[in-house]
């Protein structure tokens, strides 16, 4: 069961994530939206957050989306909700790439594509010699997939039996200039990740419960990989699977219609 | 060197838990002993350097003190953005144990030469970068490297260099005398220390030896003890087994013009090509003119003057 919380965390957080946008006129704000529904599961149903020492890692990976995780780390009451109000403006203190010393809930630095995804299988394996029961969880793109370090990481995981890393495909097949299918050979994506020896789910990237049985789901010491099925631009109608809106500016205009859409 | 380095590491493992060794299909034999006692702190990452290197730092983040061992172009070239945004950005506690310098691996060919790598390491902020001379250095860099909190780049030629080091070391970060000597200082770091020294025993001979000097910490340069040691002398001359434009030699030329330094500064190494010219490491400084003979030549030049 879904708590009603993940739904408003959800609205609250499109909502922060058109509001940063438009002050500080900076793009990514489809690729944010796409991943909403994601990370709201993650930190309200699936994140183990106490005592904070021993909590579960998130990384955001595809790190362009950083509004999506400040709106989310805000929302859950982790960073100040005013640090919104500086993201990418001068003198502010949230980059539009992650930088860990901003602290806050930031657990690792990222922002060019196919870092995070193997840092997080680092740590995964230092908590398991530990063997604590810190869980990793990495959200990576399907655009972010095309790069070799993925696949090095996605070769080399299933040996070390890495079943408390679980990676969510943001799989949105829309990048900054074309669709991830028509760029390169990359359906089928699950049977590829399955092939490398991964246990795979697909789900509805936009449907909390859906993502939530994913990640409950047994993967019998496998690490696994969600391919969470998306759509960029997601709950702002004229955004939603539209290339441009990868690096469109947000006007006053569009901030009005996209928070009534939202609500 | 590169034994007594990883000796010294070796060792500290019985006292420490949190020293993890990861290699890139690299050193056969080199962690036998401590695969077999630590099963759990050594891992092959296989052939696949992006990955490893942002897994260390993943572990680094998890509390471990990481070792990576690889030859240089494979910890600091092919790496080169997951070296600086994972583990330099985020000021990790992740060692790079670099194999090769310069013209070591001759006549492997120029993708396994690292004559350019301090051009890299002076791009990357943080990461404090040592060049030792000999295996008394190269103990002295593991000693430091066990207790740095930070991002660090240990280069390391191979195995079965002599000693240099009169004395033993307590600062690893400091200049490091070799040889005395008067007018002229000769500075240098890394494999090409047995041509400086080849060459202050004929000089010596000559009643002209020049000082030695060793810098094997080339980042952050200790600039102050350097212009100190530096203070009587006439003319530096630079040595070094690395392209002439990016290397100690460039560091110097800095120091010197933003200190006003008196002294005149001659720099040798390789010049920025591609090296195509097949030979053994002896063969290719005598042909890019660093061996001894190519240095005693330069000092008395230089003293002639």
């Amino acid at each position: 069961m879904i708590p009603e919380q993940v739904t408003a965390a959800a609205r609250s957080i499109r909502r922060d994530i058109i509001e940063m946008a438009y002050r500080s006129a900076a793009p990514h704000v489809g690729s944010a939206l796409s991943c909403v529904d994601i990370l709201a599961t993650l930190y309200f149903c699936v994140l183990r957050l106490e005592p904070w020492g021993s909590r579960d890692i998130c990384i955001l990976s595809k790190a362009h989306a950083a509004k999506a995780l400040y709106a989310t780390l805000a929302a859950k009451g982790i960073m100040p909700a005013e640090m919104l109000a500086s993201y990418c403006r001068q003198g502010g203190t949230l980059p539009a790439h992650l930088d860990r010393a901003t602290g806050h809930g930031i657990e690792c630095s990222a922002g060019s594509l196919g870092h995070g995804f193997n840092i997080g299988l680092g740590m995964a394996h230092g908590f398991k010699l530990q063997r604590t029961d810190r869980r990793v969880f990495a959200v990576i793109g399907d655009g972010e997939s095309q790069e070799g370090s993925i696949w090095e990481g996605a070769l080399f995981a299933p040996r070390l039996e890495l079943d408390n890393f679980t990676a969510i495909m943001d799989c949105n097949n829309l990048q900054g200039y074309g669709r991830a299918t028509e760029i390169c050979s990359f359906e089928p994506i699950v049977d590829k990740w399955r092939s490398f020896g991964w246990h795979v789910c697909e789900a509805d990237g936009h449907d909390h419960g859906a993502i939530l049985a994913a990640v409950a789901e047994d993967s019998g010491g496998k690490p696994k990989i969600i391919v969470a099925r998306t759509i960029k631009g997601k709950g702002v109608s004229f955004m939603e699977n539209e290339l441009v809106w990868h690096y469109f500016i947000v006007t006053a205009e569009h901030r009005a219609r996209a928070l009534e859409e939202i609500g | 060197m590169r034994n007594s380095f990883i000796n010294t590491i070796l060792d500290a493992c019985r006292t420490r838990d949190d020293i993890f060794i990861l290699s890139g299909d690299a050193g056969l034999g080199v962690f036998d002993r401590f695969k077999e006692e630590y099963p759990h702190r050594f891992r092959n990452m296989g052939i696949a350097e992006q990955n490893t290197i942002s897994f260390a730092a993943g572990l680094a983040l998890t509390g471990y003190k990481v070792f990576v061992y690889n030859i240089i172009p494979f910890v600091l070239y092919r790496c080169y953005e997951q070296v600086r945004n994972d583990i330099c950005y985020q000021d990790l506690p992740v060692v790079l144990v670099g194999i090769g310098s310069g013209i070591t691996y001759a006549p492997m060919g120029m993708s396994h030469y690292s004559v350019e790598d301090l051009g890299l390491v002076q791009t990357l902020p943080n990461l404090v970068t040592i060049s030792p001379i000999d295996p008394v250095e190269a103990r002295a860099a593991a000693v430091y490297a066990l207790d740095s909190v930070r991002p660090l780049y240990v280069r390391l030629a191979k195995r079965g260099e002599p000693s240099f080091c009169v004395n033993a070391i307590t600062d690893i970060t400091a200049p490091n005398i070799i040889r005395e000597g008067a007018g002229t200082a000769v500075v240098f770091h890394g494999s090409i220390a047995n041509e400086v020294v080849a060459a202050h025993d004929v000089l010596q001979a000559s009643g002209v030896a020049p000082l030695l000097i060793s810098v094997p910490t080339l980042q952050p340069l200790a600039a102050e003890a350097l212009l100190g040691i530096l203070a009587n002398v006439q003319q530096v001359i630079c040595v070094e087994e690395h392209f002439v434009n990016c290397g100690l030699g460039s560091i110097l030329a800095r120091l010197k013009a933003e200190n006003s330094a008196r002294w005149g500064l001659t720099t040798m190494g390789i010049p920025a090509q591609f090296i195509h010219e097949v030979g053994s490491t002896e063969d290719l400084r005598a042909s890019y003119a660093i061996a001894a003979a190519d240095i005693v030549r330069t000092v008395v030049a230089l003293q002639g003057e």
